[in-house]
Formats: C-alpha cells, sequence, structure tokens
C-alpha cells in the first residue's frame, strides 16, 4: 500500500548533490569559505555546527535559495542554474515547525502544496494525486488530522505534516532543516524512526542540518561539521570526539552517551 | 426592493460590483496571508495619480490607473525583492507620494471637482457601458489566471522558500501577484473608488478568517461577505444617496464585526 515510487536500491551510486570550492558572502562578512563536498544517492548526513556557522546558509545555496560569489553546485550531476527537476528534492525549512497558528491552511491542503507544482503550472488535480497525498499523510500517521488546522497541531504533529508535503512529489532527496525545534525527546525518537525508513526502506537521500546529533548518530552515515568552513566529512565515530566538538563550537564539549573520548 | 435593479445604471453598477467583488476577494486572500495588506491601498492612492492625470490630459480615467497602478506595483516588486528594501517602507513612501503628486497634479489641471471625488468615493452612476465592458473583459481574465496559479499563490503564501525549491516561479508569480492586485484597484475606482478598494480587498478575509477554516473555505466565506456587502451596499448607496464605496465598506465593516462576535473565543 504505502508505495513511494523510489524503492530501486539496485540502482547504482551517483552523486545526487556536488559542491565545489563554494564562497559565500553577505555583505562584506564571509559566511562559507571553500567548501567541498559531494553527497551520495541514498546517503543520511547530518550538516553540524554552531549557530550563525552557516549550515543553514550552506544548505539554502544549494537549493538555489542563497546566491553564492563563486564555486559551482551540482544537482543530479546538473548544474544548479539549469537544474529542472525540483520535485526530486524535498525541503522542510527550519521555521517549518512553527507556522503561523492563524493561517488557514488544513494538513491535507499542506500536503497538496507539494503536488501543485514542478510538474506544470497549470495543475490539475488527478487521481495519481490523491493517491500520492494519501500515501505521503499514511507514511507520515496524518491522515487522522486530515482536515484539522496546521495552526492547531502540536510541534510534533505539524512536522510529521511538513515533511508528508515534501514527501507526495516522491523526492529522492529530503532536506530537513532543524527538524525537531521544540519538539519532545519521545516524539523526536518516533520521528528519526521514520526517517531511517525512508532512507533504508524507500533509499531517499536524508540530509538532516541539526543540533541533536547523539540522537541519530546511529543512523548517520556521514557528518558534515560546518562553522564558516567545511571542518570535516567523516563517518559519525570519526568525528564525534570531545576534540572534534570543541573545535566545531569553539567551547570545550565532554561526551556523555558512550562515543569515543581522545 | 428588486425594481432598483430595473434601472440601467443599477444594473451596471451591480454586475461591475459582483465582478470586483469576486476578483478583490480572491487576490486580498493571498495578500492577506503575505502579510501585504497595504499594497491594496497604496496602489489605490498610486491609481489616484492615474486619474488625476486623466483629469488634465482629458483621456480615460480607468486605463490611466491601470497604467500608473501596474508600473508602480513592479517598482515596488522590484525594489522589494532586489533591493531588499522592508516591504511597508516602500509602501509608506508610495502611499504618500503619490498622494502629494495627484493633489499636484489636480491642481494644475484646477479641477478638484465632483468627478474627482466619485473616483474617490465610488459612485454608482459613474459605471458607464464602456466601463462595465472593460471591466468584465479584464475581470474575466484576471480571475481566469488566479484560477490557473491559485495553488501556487497559496504555497508561495504560506512558505515562499518551499514553494520555490518545488519548481514554483516564485519571483515570476509575486510579479504576477502584484500585477493583478494592481490591475483589480484601477477596475475598481468607478464602483468603490481610490481610497476604499483597500478595504474591500482585506476586511473580507480578515472577517473570514475568524472562522477558522481551511483555505479553500475561508475564501468561500470571504467572498460570501464581499458579495453580500457590495450588492446591499449598492442598495443602501441608491436609497440614501451616499457614495457607493462609502456604504460598501461601512457594511464590510458590520460583517467584521458580526464574525468577531460570532468567534469570540478566538
Amino acid at each position: 500500500m504505502i508505495d513511494l515510487q523510489n524503492d530501486d536500491k539496485n540502482c547504482p551510486i551517483f552523486p545526487v548533490i556536488s559542491v565545489t570550492n563554494l564562497n559565500i558572502s553577505l555583505g562584506s562578512e564571509t559566511v562559507l569559505k571553500d567548501i567541498t563536498f559531494e553527497i551520495n544517492k541514498g546517503d543520511y548526513c547530518a550538516v553540524i555546527g554552531p549557530n550563525g556557522g552557516g549550515k543553514t546558509t550552506l544548505m539554502r545555496a544549494v537549493l538555489g535559495l542563497q546566491k553564492f560569489d563563486s564555486g559551482s553546485i551540482a544537482l543530479f550531476g546538473k548544474k544548479l542554474s539549469s537544474f529542472k527537476e525540483w520535485r526530486k528534492i524535498g525541503y522542510v525549512p527550519q521555521r517549518a515547525s512553527h507556522v503561523d497558528s492563524e493561517f488557514p491552511a488544513t494538513v491535507r491542503e499542506v500536503v497538496c502544496m507539494g503536488r501543485s507544482s514542478g510538474y506544470s503550472l497549470f495543475w490539475r488535480k488527478k487521481s495519481e494525486d490523491e493517491e500520492a497525498v494519501e500515501n505521503a499523510m499514511q507514511i507520515m500517521e496524518v491522515k487522522n488530522l486530515e482536515n484539522r488546522r496546521i495552526g492547531e497541531l502540536s510541534g510534533g504533529q505539524r512536522q510529521r505534516a511538513m515533511i508528508a508535503r515534501a514527501l507526495v512529489s516522491h523526492p529522492e532527496v529530503l532536506v530537513l532543516d532543524e527538524p525537531n525545534t521544540g519538539v519532545d525527546m519521545a516524539v523526536q525518537q518516533k520521528f528519526y524512526a521514520l526517517l531511517r525508513e525512508l532512507n533504508q526502506k524507500h533509499n531517499i537521500t536524508i540530509i538532516l542540518i541539526t543540533h541533536d546529533i547523539g540522537v541519530v548518530a546511529d543512523d548517520i552515515k556521514s557528518i558534515f561539521r560546518v562553522n564558516q568552513t567545511l571542518l570535516a566529512n567523516d563517518a559519525p565515530h570519526e568525528v564525534l570526539s570531545c576534540d572534534d566538538m570543541s573545535e566545531l563550537y569553539g567551547i570545550h564539549a565532554h561526551m556523555v552517551d558512550g562515543h569515543r573520548h581522545d | 426592493m428588486i425594481e432598483i435593479f430595473e434601472y440601467e445604471f443599477m444594473q451596471r453598477a451591480l454586475i461591475a460590483g459582483v465582478i470586483i467583488s469576486i476578483i478583490s476577494t480572491i487576490a486580498g486572500s493571498f495578500v492577506v496571508l503575505k502579510r501585504y495588506s497595504l499594497l491594496a491601498d497604496t496602489l489605490a492612492h498610486v491609481s489616484l495619480v492615474g486619474v488625476a492625470l486623466a483629469i488634465l490630459l482629458e483621456s480615460s480615467p480607468v486605463y490611466m490607473a491601470i497604467i500608473t497602478s501596474v508600473v508602480a506595483s513592479w517598482l515596488i516588486e522590484y525594489l522589494r525583492s532586489y533591493h531588499k528594501i522592508y516591504s511597508d517602507s516602500i509602501l509608506a513612501i508610495f502611499l504618500s507620494g503619490s498622494l502629494a503628486l495627484s493633489v499636484i497634479i489636480v491642481s494644475v489641471a484646477n479641477e478638484f471637482n465632483s468627478s474627482l471625488f466619485s473616483y474617490l468615493f465610488g459612485s454608482i452612476l459613474a459605471v458607464s457601458s464602456d466601463d462595465l465592458v472593460l471591466i468584465s473583459v479584464v475581470g474575466i481574465f484576471v480571475l481566469a489566471l488566479f484560477v490557473i496559479f491559485f495553488r501556487s499563490f497559496f504555497f508561495m503564501a504560506f512558505d515562499e522558500d518551499a514553494a520555490q525549491t518545488s519548481g514554483v516561479p516564485v519571483q515570476w508569480l509575486n510579479f504576477l501577484l502584484v500585477t493583478l492586485v494592481a490591475v483589480i484597484i484601477a477596475l475598481s475606482i468607478r464602483v468603490v473608488g481610490t481610497l476604499l478598494i483597500g478595504a474591500l480587498m482585506v476586511i473580507p478575509v480578515i472577517s473570514a478568517l475568524r472562522f477558522k477554516k481551511g483555505f479553500f473555505n475561508t475564501v468561500v466565506i470571504a467572498l460570501f461577505i464581499s458579495l453580500t456587502s457590495v450588492v446591499s451596499g449598492l442598495i443602501i448607496s441608491y436609497h440614501y444617496s451616499i457614495p457607493s464605496g462609502a456604504t460598501i465598506v461601512t457594511v464590510v465593516l458590520g460583517m467584521f464585526i458580526a464574525s468577531m462576535l460570532l468567534n469570540r473565543r478566538g
């Protein structure tokens, strides 16, 4: 029943995002300097770093929302400026869980938005759209909330609705910017289990901009440490040391939950 | 009650009023949700420059109003998108600037007369057959564009970044939206008047939001409020010989107060 039309696990590994020598400045201030990395299909990566370190700016540049000074960005092998297949990318912005409580949209209307574009501006509701909306709502367990207004929901429910909207166009890459701000621990655990399923079962590449690195360390295949430059791009067990975290955040870090100490 | 619509001028005012009510409410739904309510008022003041120019040059006020408000809408959107000036500051500049400019033009034309008064506050007698043809043709075209881009405008009002990353041509559609608002305002100057169209665009939507429904139902409620206000406002205007824009906006304000009272818990 649940089908994201994206379960082709046997396809060869190729970079879905390639960033080369990226430099971004806002006014006279350099925000990101000489960033180079690749993210492959099926990856599950986290982008971590201090506030103001450029995590969100980096991902906004990758998504075409932020101008950059020099360097190049390619999505699915195509230059960003000529990339048209935006339906392949689902984006849940940072403020998604802080939707204006007065905004007049039901959960169903929000999920439908993800289907309203990318195919054609002259959108007409088709049975396949209906099916995609139903599927996405079921996967994210918001079907029972479909007629509730988005502003009435709890932080966790709202976040699931937002991800359902991102999933409805059958994306191959899902970018989530600090999705768990203001959501309690139990809801977070369930949420990360859902992300694991999307990554492992549906082969969706997941990029998570987060502070809660400890919670997802077991699922993540690589961690990007960003503080103006890309300090490292490694597997979690190689990054999560006290020294590395102290370097990244500029304060003395102390690991408490069984990750490696240097 | 019904016999007043046997007069041709009332029929024209009514048809024009209904068309303007529908398109201004749909435009207002997006404008309000984008926190851009003052745009309507600003463009209304700009269209007054068009009216003043038309009086000076003795040409058609509606066409001149369309030209000035559309050009201003593009300038406003350009400054907002590319120069990152706060939108409310841009609107304040255009609002006061255009009012000053229109007063100067009218003074030069030496025509501060009753015809200008009708453009400020609307007049049921002012809608000519030519006006009605223009309002109908352009109004239906505007409505068609709203139907085509309805979902994209809704997505943009909800989350512009997410809409852009889904492939919605956000910049282009922002220009289209302000252009449509500019055209609607210029079309409305006969029936509602330049100083009051902003209220007709915004208040029905604000009232409908009090009912806390989804977007589609909110637009339907706003349309009901707007249409009821326009029709009853025109009837009151006829009976008491008051400018139609003023009566329409007074009724819509009454509807807003009623919707507040009906939804007190919110």
